[in-house]
């Protein structure tokens, strides 16, 4: 009979498997070990000493600097670069991650033909005769696919590619570009010039339907120049900036704006043209509701009454008129904008599905760009593609979508692994350096355009110093090349802003008014344009405001929502313009109603072990002509129920919203800050007294006024700590392991206006630590600078201290997550080599959570003990302080006199969190600040 | 009917219960006692290597200094491992035949490193650095002991986390003056006690810290 539950062990095999459990007892020494020395030794390699080189990391082409800390040459920590001008030190949660997908274990490893394993010298006996006949015709039916392009390098030898080939045609395509912001300035300027707000000069900010705190190649810089704008600090005169927001779906921007007013996107329009009224254009000011009609009023008085320091911005969803409109807004309240030339624009992608269909096309090279998953659905690419039968060939480091379906697929190195420039969006130029030796070979896409170009064997760094060669001369290159290599960063290599023509006001004919739903299309804050699903660091990680994790829903506003009879969760169909989608309903408090929201990004077929399957493919429902706004969304309730999971719900502190993240206005700030600071006395407490008389008194103080709830602090701690993944089954069983949490609290009075906050939260640190008087073994101990550790080879997993923190940053092991029941393919060895050196990786059964960085502690102090010194104020980074793009953290020695961390909590609005439990956190927080126009006030 | 048992019986049942609550007893003696015993510690016990490096002929004979080949020390946690390439400044000039060192010139001629065997191990949860511990005045043969006259170097010491205490509890009798770090046959003066004492103040030494599980373990 066989055995009813699992294979039974037979006696034989029962006395077997005791003898080896006592041979293995009796002999329990670990392994011998082995040390490995180099036969020749690295110039400036000290083993044991990590060595940090400045890189280039790109996202939609725009390079943004990182710093790279590698350990014996393996790379584990990116962070900024404070010499690039898109980076100023801060990250973002797409550098942050990159380095977990160097050592994806799906990237491609082989050149495949047909999807059956090929080498690349075959692929250069397939392709080289047909270049024969393209040159022989000119390159007529040879096209050219890339993502958007600011490398010079690439730019260089895609004009070498078009000199050879001139009927050659070069395609470019981004699901998430700047073709409407373009389309805008030719409308307004009659000439494609990018608008760069500088937000560092201004005082009044109006941002419709735009997100310049949200994702993107520029985040992190405006983010900067927004938290210069709005510090809150005694005696600092500084003006303090206003922003407006008015927007169909919550964004981050909004959520930190001082005004904000949820409108569908045809009355963000109505307001603009209301504004531009305003300002004296020669529009018809259309009705508006109430609400906006207060609100325009409000704001074009602050506007005007700020010449010089006032700007409004859209988003790259907005329709191009809408840009014209800003642009024409913008040049007459002198707003502080940068206006720099766009390059010559390469192709759409529409006209190359045609050539797929119509056969014209011979030979298609696509490189960094997936069409086969995010082209809009109506161009039908992928199945163009798959039925061609041209000549395909796909680079690309995964083999996705794209690749399965094109005849070629060569594997492409790694950003970390291969040289090559890259722009930032204000036109500095940077080198992308390799940090390793590429891990599965590959090719760059300078050889693979060299080789089109008719230069065969070019590699990267040969085509990259030949295009600065040409650039700097040969004379000063070799000392320019160095210092470009050592700075992550050309000096001096901006683009200079023009002077744009006096702006033409657009066309603005009445629109009509959609019917029904409109669905609107928004990249993805953790995913992107779904370029990033197959990182599981961003796929766990709580999306900004709606705080979901692996998967994305269908936004509707909770009116919206109910007059439909939908409830959190439920499975509706959506059908639009003849395709159909199926996704969850989330109700997001704040969005407009008449709209529904759904970020791109899920959906992936090809993604590999991770992002497969994850979410709801948008694309599906896109449109060429409608890319981010298509009207006419049906939705049909399934019936079915699907789980939204939402860390956020599983560690809730007790308390009003109100209380734990308070909100002061900027008077009251005033008024508190005129008086002098006030030094309350502390409650008694039966614990003992923390610290030693040496030694330093770490703290660490959050100013939420500044935190824009980017997650970049987030996954920086991942990265950090080596805090695993735990997939959505764990998370669904509310065990999720991120350290570090943003929680966001409404604090707005109605769905409508929720007024978001962000507050991030790591271990406070209590100086009366509630966690340790419960633990029986005491694994969780204080030592002496004030740090709240825990001893992990002590712990026995009771758990009683997670149950006793009031702050819930406490996380455990339920299973070996980093070690030995990881989740999908992350238990991979590939994946090991990320793991910083310098932390444990924790095993089952141990609890962990924050430790204030204690090894970039202990590595300051053990520097300082070498060099005979006391630690600097501000040596000690801990990894979210130095990723976070506001620097909203401040973390340092509060014994030190005039430390940054003893400044702020002398702040008037310096609070503690749940500070009635008298746990003396040495995490604290600074208030939201908000610079209300009372105007706006009163009412409300 | 004949008893079953014996009147003796009683008493050898009682001696074989106590006899079994002895034996449980002295296990668990053994159990708590043996992992501080050198069989466990590995104390003194030599390991077989690839080459027969003999320290006792490099630094006890020739009097190479300690930084000769682990260059990593005063900078590193990892006191580091000379390259190939080190051994060959010398041996491409002098024993250039020699068969012990034909796994050194392999190694070269191959560019393939060679694989020592671990001496001194520490648990993964440990995280030891020697570069503050040498800037502190903690000499060379203090945890190493007389490598100067190892013939194949062997663990001197039990490498416990109590016997790491017991330095870190009380460092005074352990320090030396930065110079002597690597001077391998240093003994401690008469007056020791009061010169750590001096040491500890000269250095800035936490002795009121050293004590934390944060200092070692994170």
């Amino acid at each position: 009979m066989p055995p009813v539950s699992g294979p039974s062990l037979g006696r034989r095999q029962a006395a077997l498997g005791l003898l080896a459990s006592a041979l293995t007892l009796t002999s329990c020494g670990e392994p011998a070990e082995e040390i490995i020395p180099y036969v020749e030794a690295p110039e400036g390699q000290v083993p044991g000493l990590p060595r940090r080189f400045a890189t280039t990391l790109a996202l939609n082409g725009y390079g943004r600097g990182v710093l790279a800390t590698c350990f014996e040459g393996r790379p584990v920590k990116l962070e900024g670069n404070a010499l690039h001008p898109a980076s100023l030190g801060g990250t973002d949660a797409f550098t942050e991650a990159a380095i977990l997908s160097l050592y994806d274990p799906d990237r491609s490893r082989t050149v495949r033909q047909e999807g059956r394993p090929a080498s690349f010298e075959a692929f250069l006996s397939a392709l080289k005769p047909r270049l024969a006949a393209l040159e022989a015709r000119g390159g007529a039916g040879l096209h050219l696919l890339t993502g958007h392009v600011t490398s010079p390098t690439l730019r260089r030898l895609i004009g070498r590619l078009r000199a050879r080939f001139p009927a050659a045609q070069w395609h470019a395509e981004e699901p998430v570009d700047e073709r409407n912001a373009l389309a805008g300035a030719e409308a307004a300027f009659g000439q494609r010039l990018r608008a760069r707000p500088r937000l560092e000069s201004a005082r009044v900010v109006l941002t419709l339907d735009a997100d310049p705190l949200g994702p993107g190649p520029e985040q992190v810089a405006h983010a900067r120049a927004f938290a210069a704008r709005r510090q809150a600090r005694r005696g600092r005169e500084a003006p303090f900036l206003r922003l407006y927001a008015a927007e169909p779906l919550l964004t981050n921007t909004g959520a930190k704006a001082d005004h904000r007013l949820a409108l569908r996107p045809w009355e963000v329009r109505d307001l603009a043209i209301a504004l531009a009224a305003r300002l004296g254009a020669a529009v018809a000011e259309p009705d508006l509701p109430p609400a906006a009609r207060r609100f325009l009023d409000a704001l074009a008085a602050d506007l005007q009454a700020h010449p010089g320091e006032a700007v409004a911005l859209a988003g790259p969803w907005a329709p191009p008129e809408l840009h014209a409109l800003v642009h024409w807004i913008n040049v007459r309240l002198g707003a502080p904008v940068d206006y720099l030339p766009a390059p010559e624009p390469a192709l759409p992608l529409a006209p190359l599905a045609e050539a797929l269909r119509d056969g014209s096309l011979d030979t298609l090279l696509i490189l960094g760009a997936n069409p086969a998953y995010d082209a809009p659905a109506d161009l039908g690419f992928g199945e163009a593609l798959g039925k061609s039968r041209a000549l395909t060939i796909h680079l690309g480091p995964w083999r996705d979508e794209t690749a399965m379906l094109c005849r070629w697929h060569l594997p492409e190195r790694h950003p970390l692994e291969d040289w090559a420039d890259h722009l930032a969006p204000d036109g500095t130029a940077s080198i992308a350096q390799p940090l390793i030796t590429p891990l599965h070979g590959g090719h760059s896409a300078a050889t693979v355009l060299g080789l089109l170009g008719g230069r065969d064997g070019l590699d990267a760094h040969a085509a990259l110093r030949e295009t600065w060669m040409e650039a700097w001369g040969e004379a000063a290159f070799e000392p320019l090349w160095r210092q470009a290599l050592h700075d992550g960063v050309v000096a001096g290599s901006a683009a200079v802003p023009v002077l744009p023509p006096a702006p033409a006001l657009p066309d603005l004919p009445p629109a009509p008014l959609p019917p029904g739903l409109a669905l609107l299309l928004r990249p993805d804050p953790m995913l992107w344009d779904g370029r990033f699903a197959n990182n599981p660091w961003l796929q766990e990680c709580p999306k900004p405001l709606t705080r979901q994790v692996w998967g994305n829903a269908l936004l509707l506003a909770p009116a919206e929502a109910r007059a439909r009879a939908l409830r959190d969760g439920d499975l509706v169909r959506l059908r639009l313009g003849g395709r159909e989608l199926t996704a969850p309903v989330m109700l997001q408090p704040g969005m407009a109603e008449g709209v529904a929201a759904l970020h791109l990004g899920g959906g992936r077929q090809r993604a590999g072990a991770i992002g497969d399957g994850i979410g709801a493919n948008a694309y599906a429902l896109r449109q060429d002509a409608a890319r981010w706004m298509l009207p006419g969304l049906e939705l049909e309730a399934s019936g079915e129920q699907a789980e939204l999971l939402r860390p956020q719900e599983a560690h809730k502190l007790e308390g009003e919203s109100t209380r734990l993240l308070p909100t002061l206005s900027l008077e009251e700030f005033a008024a508190r800050a005129a008086m002098p600071p006030a030094e309350q006395p502390q409650p008694a407490s039966l614990f003992p007294a923390v610290g030693g008389q040496a030694g330093a008194a770490w703290a660490m103080v959050i100013d939420t006024t500044l935190c824009i709830g980017c997650n970049a602090c987030v996954l920086a701690c991942r990265a950090e700590n080596n805090v695993p993944v735990v997939g959505p089954e764990e998370v669904a069983a509310r065990r999720d392991m991120h350290w570090l949490r943003i929680d966001t609290y409404h604090l707005g009075e109605s769905e409508q206006d929720p007024r978001p906050g962000f507050q991030p939260v790591p271990c406070m640190h209590c100086e009366t630590a509630p966690c340790e008087p419960v633990c029986p073994v005491a694994a969780s101990v204080h030592d002496a600078e004030g740090l709240n550790v825990q001893v992990y080879n002590r712990c026995i997993g009771t758990r009683f201290c997670q149950g006793n923190c009031p702050y819930k940053v406490r996380r455990f092991n339920f299973h070996g997550y980093a070690d030995g029941q990881e989740y999908a393919n992350q238990g991979d060895p590939l994946v090991a080599a990320q793991r910083n050196p310098e932390v444990t990786v924790r095993g089952r059964g141990v609890m962990e959570k924050c430790t204030y960085c204690t090894q970039r502690i202990s590595a300051a102090r053990r520097a300082a003990a070498r060099e005979g010194r006391e630690i600097a104020d501000g040596e000690v980074q801990t990894a979210c302080q130095s990723a976070c793009p506001a620097q909203a953290i401040s973390f340092g020695d509060l014994k030190k006199p005039g430390s940054a961390v003893s400044a702020l909590r002398r702040e008037p609005q310096h609070y503690a969190l749940l500070e009635e439990l008298n746990t003396r956190p040495r995490t604290t927080y600074l208030a939201q600040a908000r610079n209300a126009n009372p105007a706006l006030e009163d009412e409300a | 009917m004949a008893q079953h048992f014996s009147p003796s019986a009683d008493t050898l049942f009682r001696a074989v219960l106590a006899g079994l609550a002895l034996l449980l007893l002295a296990g668990l003696a053994v159990m708590l006692a043996l992992p501080f015993t050198p069989h466990m510690t590995r104390r003194n016990d030599t390991v077989e290597q690839p080459v027969q490096f003999s320290h006792a002929h490099h630094v006890g004979e020739l009097g190479l200094d300690c930084r000769m080949c682990h260059q990593s020390v005063v900078q590193s946690r990892f006191a580091g491992m000379p390259p190939t390439h080190t051994c060959m400044t010398c041996h491409s000039q002098i024993w250039t035949e020699a068969a012990m060192l034909a796994p050194v010139r392999q190694s070269l001629a191959e560019k393939e490193p060679l694989a020592w065997k671990r001496v001194h191990r520490l648990p993964d949860y440990v995280f030891f650095d020697h570069s503050v511990h040498v800037a502190k005045g903690v000499g060379c043969s203090t945890c190493h002991g007389p490598v100067q006259s190892m013939q194949q170097v062997y663990q001197a010491e039990p490498m416990t986390m109590g016997w790491c205490l017991s330095c870190h509890r009380d460092p005074a009798p352990h320090l030396r003056p930065r110079e002597q770090v690597f001077d391998m046959d240093w003994t401690p003066p008469p007056d020791q006690r009061a010169r750590g004492e001096a040491l500890i103040r000269h250095s800035m030494i936490e002795t009121e810290h050293l004590t934390d599980c944060s200092r070692c373990h994170r």
